[in-house]
């Protein structure tokens, strides 16, 4: 492994100050998962690290029907995985954070950090990304909320600016009459980065889809959204025909690349596949 | 620069002092001397150095040494109840030829060991998915599930 | 020994019953010293810097600025290091390895290569040390493919060898006459095969520490299958007498076949302890085991066979070209064994093989768990399967028709004493009630008609030593001391297979010992007998009758000297669970311990023998069957089910034998549908270096395995006709899986791994 200066920060604005000052090899510390990796594979040059973990404030978890959840920065996708309001409520969400890595890894791993990354195929995103889910960024000169799916500027790449910190998350509430799912595709049942990953959120009303969001990992430079395939959903009863033919059209949506992990004409199949199946899948909280 | 950090490691306290950038697990291996706990990876990928930290599985090679500050370490040396007394897990292990090479065992009986905490009658589907970090190249992991399933069942039997 | 001898029949107290191993206890407890653990005073670190370029010479390499650094003890390259040609692969005298590689060379042979070394007071220094060594290359044009290897005009890898590209002269077998067994076939059958490159991916990264002392002596410990190997080869490279070389090795995290070659970092961790005259280690990051390990080779297969409508096989012919990388190391020996090995499995007469094996600007490739032959026998098992569907007969059945028995000769040259896999292959049809299993609905869920399920046979064999390209000795000696208690030494490697408890029960049981007093003594080339290595699936079979023949020996002396102190014959007493008794008067006994202890005017004594064994070969069978569900929307496949019917003649430590079983069949359902270590065909860089991006099946991939082992075809050259285990089952899985498949689906695979991107292409243009 390569050295580099270990800084503890106590709080955000001093935490914010040290990415500052410290200057463009420094790169804020939380679960570690990826940076330490990234350091040890030579992958990023790194010539700081500030462990944020001692900041007060950014390890809580709340839910309220009015706002939704909302976890902070410090928060392990273990500890969400876990949460039994996780399981009932976001079965998405659930699925995205129990494929994410091993146990090892999501006992240490942050959905925020998750999301900091930016990796087009991180699994957290798509499905917070379906359900509408915000980031709280925190600079020394104001406090920002923006929606995730405006938060991504390209592979790695995000609207934060040099000494912005997110701090936390929020989900929208969960409604009685949604529907989610997510789907990952890998070639083993654990420890994969996903080859593709479907999100679907969906709410119905009368039979009919009142709305529907459907989220694309891994199939271009940042998570996608698949607009024309939701409008062909919208206000159907998202009978098999239908499905079939918006799946098809979020294949079109999609832009992937082809790697060792797959070819992009498989990955675009899949797209096909995975979008049908999640909004089955999703359906099913009707059944 | 080096720290130092105070923590217990399997019940003991002890501090040392560790370089700012040196990993949970080149501590243990290389400044406390328990090379029980072993690197296959290094980035978090075959679970050969899970650590218990706070009763909380982690890889070790995922943590800096300085984060243990105040925490409690458990490794598989720390898994014998007392000198000549197995633990359990060691022993079905033994029994069931649940360790080839060995390289992956100690991690593998720490996570089985958090396993069996949380969930003391583990359906083979729970084993499956409590070991999805662990990678074993030698069993194909059938005397693996064989030997937690029997701890459990015997642990299980000590209680009542 | 003489190899017509019947098998002893006794009733056995030790041998067949799984004892506890005497290596587990330290694994469980994390006492277990393996080589990384070892730790020296005032020791250094080294770290090789490797080549980014696939084909180059090196024109210049300035080590100024990574000599200059703060921490930095040594820097080697190769203008200081001794320019020895030598073997990659180190079974000295044997045909199965090549001498084309230099400890550093002014070339570059692949992506990855090591090009320098650096000796730092820590790794983190001598990593960042590896940064300040500038190095200019030339490029050259490189070859990734063996096809373009063989090209005329194509970039020649290797000055030596005997050209082209060629690791070795094409090997040629020939028996009967193909032309007249082609002209008397009812219909042929055409294919070609190929396989991917699967790696070992064993759990414990290789590592090495070496420490050269006052007296000019190399102390060495490292992760090898074959201390003596590296012994040899590191005396002779750095010019030594084998009494200045001393190789130690306690436990192993596994090699699985590839950790038996003396790799590159070996010897220039040798030569920085001997620059510094410090302890040097090194220990491979995950990502250089794969490009600094060694891999299976990639195989391209041309396989046309002739058949008659009855089924029987009447002509084979078969061209088989390996991909070796850059260097040889197992190169020659993969090609030969794997070559002839495709005389046998399915009986022929009629038989023409041509086998290659080329040079590529890749990683190196060498010995893996089932060598040559998992390459051969795919396309061989396969190809039956056709040959079944063309016929309309059932696969099992023309596999039980046409695999080798009674009479038949090995690939080896020699017949086959023991003949094992008729009896698995009806074993496991008339267990599974194979007819109906076959006969089932292949959609059986209606809630989920994309998936179609498959049941598929696969059909093995596999020598339990390495003749005749290798003739082996086993060695042991046995000491019996003056409380009773039994040493045991050898020099075979522990690489976690149990090796030592089976040796260890062997002589327990010929001595009539309990296996609780046998000691073993192992991993110190100073103080074992010679080991050729512990590869091959020999361990059990050569080096178990070595240390049964040195039982034998002790047990004699032991009984004399009991004779003498009960005042009786030697005949008339027998020895049985520690105690030597009279015969006639069983009331009328001493134990070993009072038979090697002091008496009245008798010191103690110290009984030793030597056990030396110089074998041909016995062969393991098997027949894997397997259940495998296919998405066919997104060409995933999942194996459910394989129940493994192996014979492996006698058992001697049953839960030993089923974990190389279960394990091997992990490893052969990653080879087939995930494992596929890629080198990209542009830079020749590697892509998926890495545990995540190498797909080997893990917990929630694997499916119930039902192991079922039959002691039906025991060979005599074995202890009590024990054979070998550690190989066999990565071979038959491969086609078993792959005939599922088929079954599953309709469509025929002729490669590994089947990714599901192939699954669903094959299906669309069956569908078209």
């Amino acid at each position: 492994m390569r050295r580099f200066e270990y800084h503890r920060a106590e709080t955000l604005e001093h935490a914010s100050r040290l990415l500052v000052e410290l200057g463009d090899d420094s790169f804020l510390f939380a679960g570690g998962t990826d940076l330490l990796v990234e350091i040890r594979e030579r992958l990023r040059r790194v010539r700081n690290v500030i462990d944020i973990k001692s900041i007060l404030g950014l390890s809580d978890i709340t839910y309220d029907e009015a706002r939704g959840l909302t976890f902070g920065a410090l928060v392990t996708v273990g500890r969400l995985e876990r949460l039994p309001l996780v399981c009932q409520r976001y079965p998405n969400l659930r699925a995205a954070f129990a494929s994410l890595g091993s146990i090892q890894v999501r006992n240490r791993a942050t959905v925020v950090g998750n999301i900091c990354r930016a990796s087009p195929s991180a699994d957290t995103i798509p499905p917070l990304i379906a359900d509408g889910a915000f980031v709280h960024i925190y600079s020394r000169t104001n406090m920002r909320v923006v929606p995730l799916a405006e938060f991504f500027t390209g592979p790695g790449k995000s609207v934060l600016a040099k000494g912005e910190i997110v701090t936390g998350i929020t989900v929208p509430p969960a409604l009685d009459n949604s529907g989610k799912a997510y789907l990952k595709h890998g070639r083993r049942k654990a420890m994969e980065l996903s080859t593709v990953g479907v999100a679907v959120s969906l709410t119905m009303e009368d039979g009919l889809c009142n709305d529907i969001r459907i989220a694309l990992g891994a199939v271009g430079a940042t998570v996608l959204r698949a607009p024309e395939a939701e409008a062909m959903l919208r206000g159907t009863a998202l009978d098999a025909a239908t499905i079939k033919t918006a799946a098809n059209k979020a294949m079109e949506e999609c832009t992937p690349i082809s790697n060792v992990r797959a070819s992009a004409d498989y990955r675009r199949d899949m797209v096909g596949v995975l979008t049908g199946r999640a909004i089955k899948q999703a359906l099913e909280a009707f059944a | 620069m080096k720290r130092i950090v105070e923590l217990t490691i399997n019940g003991e306290a002890r501090d040392m002092a560790v370089e700012t950038c040196c990993s949970l697990l080149d501590a243990l291996r290389d400044d406390v001397g328990l090379t029980g706990t072993k690197k296959g990876c290094d980035v978090g990928d075959c679970g050969a150095c899970t650590v218990l930290v706070d009763g909380e599985p982690v890889n070790a090679c995922l943590m800096l040494a300085v984060e243990a500050q105040g925490r409690s370490i458990e490794t598989v040396e720390g898994l014998q109840p007392s000198v000549d007394t197995l633990h359990p897990l060691q022993d079905a292990f033994m029994r069931h030829g649940a360790s080839q090479c060995g390289f992956c065992t100690p991690g593998i009986l720490m996570m089985a060991k958090k396993l069996l905490a949380d969930n003391p009658r583990p359906t083979d589907e729970d084993i499956r998915f409590g070991l999805s970090g662990n990678i074993c190249r030698c069993t194909g992991y059938t005397k693996i599930f064989d030997a937690i399933k029997s701890a459990a069942r015997e642990m299980e039997a000590a209680r009542s | 020994m003489n190899i017509n001898t019947p098998i002893e029949e006794r009733e056995f107290k030790i041998v067949g019953k799984s004892v506890r191993r005497d290596d587990v206890l330290e694994k469980v407890t994390g006492e277990a010293e393996y080589t990384g653990d070892v730790k020296l005073a005032g020791m250094l670190y080294g770290k090789t810097k490797r080549a980014t370029v696939a084909h180059a010479r090196i024109k210049s390499i300035d080590v100024s600025k990574a000599l200059a650094y703060p921490g930095v003890k040594a820097v080697l390259t190769h203008e200081n290091v001794p320019r020895v040609l030598h073997y990659g692969s180190p079974h000295p005298r044997s045909a199965s390895c090549t001498k084309d590689q230099y400890i550093l060379d002014k070339k570059v042979r692949f992506w990855g290569e090591g090009v320098a070394a650096v000796a730092a007071i820590s790794e983190e220094i001598a990593d960042e040390a590896l940064d300040l060594i500038e190095v200019e290359y030339e490029a050259l044009p490189a070859v990734f493919e063996p096809e373009d290897a063989a090209l005329p005009g194509a970039p020649l890898i290797h000055e030596v060898g005997p050209g082209g590209n060629l690791v070795l002269d094409p090997v040629r077998v020939n028996r009967g006459n193909v032309e007249a067994g082609f002209a008397e076939a009812d219909f042929v059958l055409e294919g070609t095969f190929s396989g991917g490159r699967p790696h070992p991916a064993y759990m414990e990264p290789n590592v090495c520490i070496a420490d050269w002392d006052g007296s000019n002596k190399l102390t060495f410990w490292t992760s090898t299958q074959s201390s003596f190997m590296v012994r040899g080869i590191l005396a002779e490279v750095l010019g030594l007498p084998l009494t200045k070389v001393r190789v130690l090795v306690d436990h192993m995290g596994g090699g699985f076949g590839a950790k038996q070659d003396c790799f590159q970092h070996e010897f220039l961790c040798a030569l920085l302890a001997k620059e510094t005259r410090r302890p040097v280690k090194m220990e491979f990051t995950r990502h250089e085991t794969f490009i600094a390990g060694r891999a299976r080779h990639p195989c391209r297969i041309w396989l046309k066979q002739g058949f008659k409508n009855d089924g029987t096989l009447v002509a084979r012919d078969m061209k088989l070209v390996y991909d070796s990388g850059a260097y040889g190391s197992h190169g020659p020996g993969v090609t030969i064994v794997g070559t002839t090995a495709a005389t046998s499995l399915y009986r022929c007469e009629n038989v023409r093989l041509e086998g290659r094996c080329l040079y590529t600007n890749t990683p190196i490739n060498g010995a893996f768990r089932g060598y040559g032959v998992v390459q051969s026998y795919y396309a061989l098992d396969i190809q039956m399967d056709e040959a079944a569907e063309r016929l309309g007969m059932d696969p099992a059945e023309l596999k039980l028709k046409n695999v080798v028995r009674e009479g038949d000769i090995a690939p080896s040259g020699h017949p086959i004493l023991g003949h094992g896999l008729e009896i698995c292959l009806q074993h496991g049809i008339d267990v599974l009630d194979w007819k109906a299993l076959r006969n089932r609905d292949r959609t059986p869920d209606p809630s989920q008609p994309h998936i179609r399920i498959g049941w598929g046979v696969g059909c093995e064999m596999h020598g339990s030593s390495a003749y005749p390209g290798i003739k082996e000795q086993g060695n042991a000696t046995v000491k019996v001391n003056e409380d009773g208690t039994v040493t045991l030494l050898t020099g075979a490697a522990g690489l976690g297979t149990g090796a030592h408890t089976a040796l260890a029960q062997i002589v327990a049981e010929e001595l009539g010992v309990r296996f609780e007093d046998i000691g073993t003594i192992h991993g110190d080339t100073d103080v074992v007998p010679w080991d050729i290595g512990a590869f091959a699936s020999h361990t059990t079979y050569l080096v178990g009758t070595a240390a049964k023949m040195a039982a034998t020996k002790v047990r004699a002396s032991v009984l004399e000297r009991a004779a003498m102190k009960l005042q009786v014959k030697p005949d008339e007493i027998d020895l049985s669970e520690g105690k030597i008794f009279v015969k006639a008067e069983p009331g009328r006994f001493m134990t070993v311990a009072e038979a090697m202890g002091p008496s009245r005017g008798i010191p103690a004594a110290n009984i030793v023998a030597n056990g030396t064994y110089e074998p041909t070969k016995s062969y393991s069978f098997a027949a894997h069957f397997t259940e495998v569900h296919v998405d066919t929307e997104t060409g995933i496949v999942e194996v459910k089910r394989v129940i493994p019917v192996h014979d492996i003649g006698r058992v001697i430590h049953p839960i030993a034998a089923q974990g190389q079983i279960e394990g091997g069949i992990q490893q052969g359902i990653g080879h087939t549908l995930t494992e596929d270590y890629v080198i990209d065909k542009k830079t020749g860089r590697s892509l998926n270096a890495g545990l995540v991006d190498y797909k080997m099946p893990l917990s929630m991939d694997m499916p119930d395995i039902e192991t079922i082992i039959l002691e039906a075809a025991p060979d005599p050259g074995g202890p009590w006709g024990a054979k070998g285990v550690g190989e066999d089952p990565i071979i038959a899985i491969g086609p078993a899986i792959a005939n599922a498949i088929h079954d599953a689906i309709g469509v025929r695979f002729h490669h590994y791994p089947i990714t599901p991107e192939d699954i669903l292409k094959a299906l669309r243009e069956k569908g078209a």
